[in-house]
């Protein structure tokens, strides 16, 4: 029972984090970025590099995410910017990028499935449960992902000129924020989060060419039932992520992994809002 | 008039045949080469180019669906694995002879349909953002496979089936069946998007919204065409079953939806001759160079896929077909015209009108409320309203008289009350049945199809009562009387082959007043139907309404803000006023009132309140 709970709350954690970095991509700039999965890769191969060049391996979240960062900030000005009002657009041109990055690391890297080192080992004994150290550093991880985002778009003046660019664009421009800033900057932050999460999940899986694209599905499910809301993002993860453990421990595994899909499409179907108000 | 009536009716028909005869000749040359192709490839070429058919004919329903129709979906690599596996595994199990066969394909389109008919279902509904139906779409080939999965030893699980026995037809048959196949579908599907009904798939497209307010069932439309596309892409997976001999998950999988929309996007969306030829192209340079460069090709085709997406959204095709036009008027020193047919406009049949000759009220209206949470737009509304009347609804901004329209014209938008159109009571449905209880609506701004011509644009108000030929275009176009004197009299008759973007603002709104009147509604419900008008159009327009009610007796509803305007041709004018109505009377009663001026003058709220 220990372990069940553990597990939700673990596995509501890794896709939090995995989530976060889209939503608030689409939350500013009103667009899917189908490239996270690539973003989610770059991440788990950061990790890889770092245990390649046999450096501390902690080494990997700074790497994972300014790789995302410098990475996400290119793909802004060339490709997402000319989408910007061509949303159902940008999901194709997002989605033919992350094959991009996919055959780059392929070419790179080869096909085959590696692993990476990871900083933290073992178990630990919790409530009588012997349960994995790392699972529960990813609470931790995930925590500090949504204090971090909560604390940007509610104590900085960016948070306040991205809040007010998810309100009202037009009048956001007229009273002078500089919306192409606030978006370049938060797709950064979105692309450089979702590295960050890649390397975050790669002991968890295995590191291959197309590793993000499982992931990706989920976390766009996510945070469509999410309506852009950190809080909305947690219950989701937390609701959604619950369900899939336990229809994977209770009924089976193939069909768990299909939980997340299949309930975020038919809460879409009932309320459209989601987990988000009215 | 007699004359002109036969010039214009003519023509159509020679612009038809011309067509006719291009297309078709372009057909029977593509049979030919299907027919003659076997001889002139290598063997090897010919055994790709099979395979690339079969994928073109999946990029071809998307291309329907999504380049057309505007529904972007993922969805039909899973229904041509439906069609692929319900082979595959019939042959497996129950061997192949002509009856398993048959049997076979029957299965995949039964199956197709049913899980087409859900996924439409769940995916369009009235009010259901664009955006949904690509996460549906998206999770049924995950699921799909899913379920290819669990079917462990049975379907054959991750690896698929293999070597079951098939159709006993060499490499070259092959390549002529799957090729003439190809051609006629192509040949079928334009003829269907260049209809009457085409079009109707690309005002969907453009402005779903606005065909609902016209009494079309958009959600319907596109679940049913969802369900043919769906038939048609399973017929294909089949055809891939039983010439390769092989499936296996990859072919119903996300990754081949994605891979189909691709193709679609490089060769042109909205175009058929683009997506067709894009996919063979791609699909037999992959198979050449896969073998040299495997990830490079991968990379090239990512790449060039992202270009196209960002520099020419409207695909490849387009491209090449304005050059080649631009080339043919240079050599030949002609213009090349698009061919666009103009239909003769003839009278409609009498007798759509509901509730003529009934005695109750053409507008009953009690006790309708529209609130947002706690505020309050309307409460309490109550009026009734006559056959012969024209009625003025003015008030202030902010007074609730669009809102009014709205829960008159959409069933789900009144939070409480009734509202009734001779003595039937409109239920909680759409704007697209609430059409069928009488009522026709203009809106406020103006909301036309863009790039349908104005011909078009009436033929779509004519669709719910006229419905719409699926496979050519009719040659004339029945209008009643109150639309055509409309067009006649804002001389918009001369430019029914126009699209409706060049229109001036003048003949927009006259459009938009013939769209609704082509509706022969019973209540006509107009939204300033003459903001942004000069004065001379708009003593034409008021003009042709006093004259409407008072001939045809047509309860008519308009909000307006020029006070002259409505006094002209109102017979009586209601004063909304907080949601609420404030006064009923007639013209002299009202603009007479001190009330009505202190409102308008910006006097205080309370005093204001009677």
């Amino acid at each position: 029972m220990t372990a069940l709970i553990l597990d939700i709350i673990t596995t509501a954690a890794i896709l939090f984090a995995v989530s976060a970095g889209l939503l608030i991509i689409l939350g500013v700039l009103k667009i899917v970025n189908f490239a996270h999965g690539g973003f989610l890769t770059i991440g788990g191969y950061s990790g890889l590099v770092v245990t390649e060049l046999g450096l501390n391996p902690w080494f990997a979240y700074p790497a994972a995410t300014i790789a995302g960062v410098v990475l996400g900030a290119i793909v802004e000005r060339f490709i997402i910017r000319p989408l910007y009002d061509r949303p159902l657009d940008a999901i194709l041109a997002t989605w033919g990028l992350g094959i991009i990055i996919g055959q780059l690391i392929t070419i790179i890297f080869g096909r085959e499935i590696q692993f990476v080192q990871t900083p933290i080992t073992g178990a630990t004994s919790l409530l009588g449960q012997t349960y994995s150290f790392y699972r529960l550093f990813l609470i931790l991880a995930a925590a500090l992902v949504a204090g971090g985002i909560a604390a940007l778009f509610n104590a900085t003046r960016l948070g306040l000129e991205a809040r007010a660019v998810i309100m009202n664009e037009p009048l956001a421009r007229g009273l002078g924020i500089n919306s192409g800033y606030v978006r370049f900057v938060t797709f950064c932050i979105g692309a450089g989060l979702a590295s960050l999460a890649g390397a975050l999940i790669t002991p968890l899986s295995s590191v291959d060419p197309n590793m993000g694209v499982p992931w990706l599905v989920n976390a766009f499910m996510l945070v469509l039932v999410s309506s852009v809301s950190l809080v909305s993002l947690a219950t989701a993860a937390i609701t959604l992520g619950g369900a899939q453990v336990l229809v994977s421990t209770y009924i089976s595994p193939v069909i768990g992994g299909l939980t997340i899909v299949v309930l975020a499409a038919l809460l879409l179907r009932i309320r459209p809002a989601g987990f988000g108000h009215g | 008039m007699a004359d002109l009536t036969t010039a214009t009716a003519t023509l159509p028909v020679r612009v038809a045949s011309t067509r006719l005869r291009f297309v078709g000749s372009i057909a029977l040359l593509c049979i030919a080469a299907a027919v003659a192709g076997p001889y002139f490839l290598d063997s090897y070429t010919v055994n790709i180019m099979v395979r690339s058919f079969l994928y073109a004919a999946a990029a071809l329903t998307v291309d329907i669906l999504w380049g057309y129709t505007g529904i972007l979906t993922f969805g039909q690599a899973a229904f041509f694995g439906i069609g692929a596996y319900a082979a595959g595994i019939t042959f497996t199990y129950m061997d192949f002879s002509p009856q398993t066969a048959v049997l076979a394909l029957f299965a995949g389109i039964a199956v197709s349909a049913v899980v087409a008919a859900i996924t439409g279902w769940v995916s369009f509904f009235y009010g259901a953002s664009p955006l949904y139906v690509a996460i549906v779409t998206l999770a049924l080939p995950i699921i799909f496979v899913q379920v290819l999965y669990s079917g462990g030893t049975f379907t054959g699980s991750s690896s698929g089936l293999v070597g079951y026995n098939t159709f006993d037809l060499s490499v070259e048959v092959w390549f002529t069946i799957c090729g003439v196949g190809l051609v006629v579908l192509t040949t079928a599907a334009w003829f269907f998007v260049n209809s009457d009904f085409g079009r109707l798939l690309v005002a969907i497209r453009e402005n779903e919204q606005r065909c609902t307010y016209l009494g079309i069932d958009a959600p319907r439309i596109k679940l049913l065409l969802m369900v043919v596309m769906a038939m048609i892409a399973s017929v294909a997976g089949y055809a891939y079953a039983g010439y390769t001999v092989v499936v296996a998950p990859e072919i119903g999988s996300f990754v081949f939806g994605t891979e189909l929309v691709m193709w679609v996007a490089l060769g042109g969306r909205g175009t058929l001759v683009g997506p067709v030829l894009g996919t063979v192209a791609i699909d037999v340079t992959s198979a050449y160079l896969s073998g040299n460069l495997p990830y490079v090709w991968k990379l090239i085709v990512g790449s060039i896929f992202v270009l196209v997406i960002v520099a020419l959204p409207q695909g490849i095709a387009p491209v090449i077909r304005s050059g080649l036009r631009r080339l043919w008027s240079a050599t030949s020193r002609r213009i090349v015209a698009p061919m666009l047919a103009v239909p003769a406009l003839v009278e409609a049949s009498e007798g759509h009108r509901i509730g003529t000759g009934s005695d109750a009220p053409a507008l009953d209206i009690a006790d309708l409320a529209r609130s947002y949470g706690s505020l309050k737009v309307l409460e309490g509304v109550k009026f009734k309203a006559l056959g012969s009347e024209l009625l003025g609804i003015i008030g202030p901004n902010g007074a609730g008289k669009t809102t009014l329209m709205r829960c008159l014209s959409d069933g789900f938008e009144r939070t409480n009350g009734t509202v009734a159109v001779f003595g039937r009571v409109i239920a909680r449905t759409p704007p697209q049945a609430v059409v069928g209880f009488g009522i026709g609506r203009s809106f406020q701004a103006t909301s036309l199809f863009e790039t349908l011509t104005v011909a078009q644009c009436l033929r779509l108000a004519r669709h719910r009562l006229d419905g719409a030929n699926l496979l050519s275009q009719a040659p004339t176009l029945a209008l009643p009387e109150s639309a055509r004197h409309v067009i006649t009299a804002t001389g918009l008759d001369r430019e029914l082959a126009i699209e409706c973007r060049h229109l001036s603002h003048g003949m927009k709104r006259a459009l938009e007043l013939a769209m609704v009147l082509a509706l022969e509604p019973s209540v006509l419900l107009l939204d300033e139907p003459t903001a942004g008008l000069t004065k001379p159009e708009r003593t034409l327009i008021g003009g042709i309404l006093v004259d409407l009610v008072q001939r045809t007796g047509l309860c008519t509803l308009i909000i307006e803000h020029d006070l002259d305007f409505v006094r002209e041709i109102s017979t009586r004018i209601i004063v909304l006023h907080q949601g609420k109505v404030l006064l009923d009377g007639s013209v002299a009663e009202v603009v007479g009132s001190e009330l009505v001026r202190t409102i308008y003058a910006g006097g205080a709220h309370a005093e204001a309140r009677p």
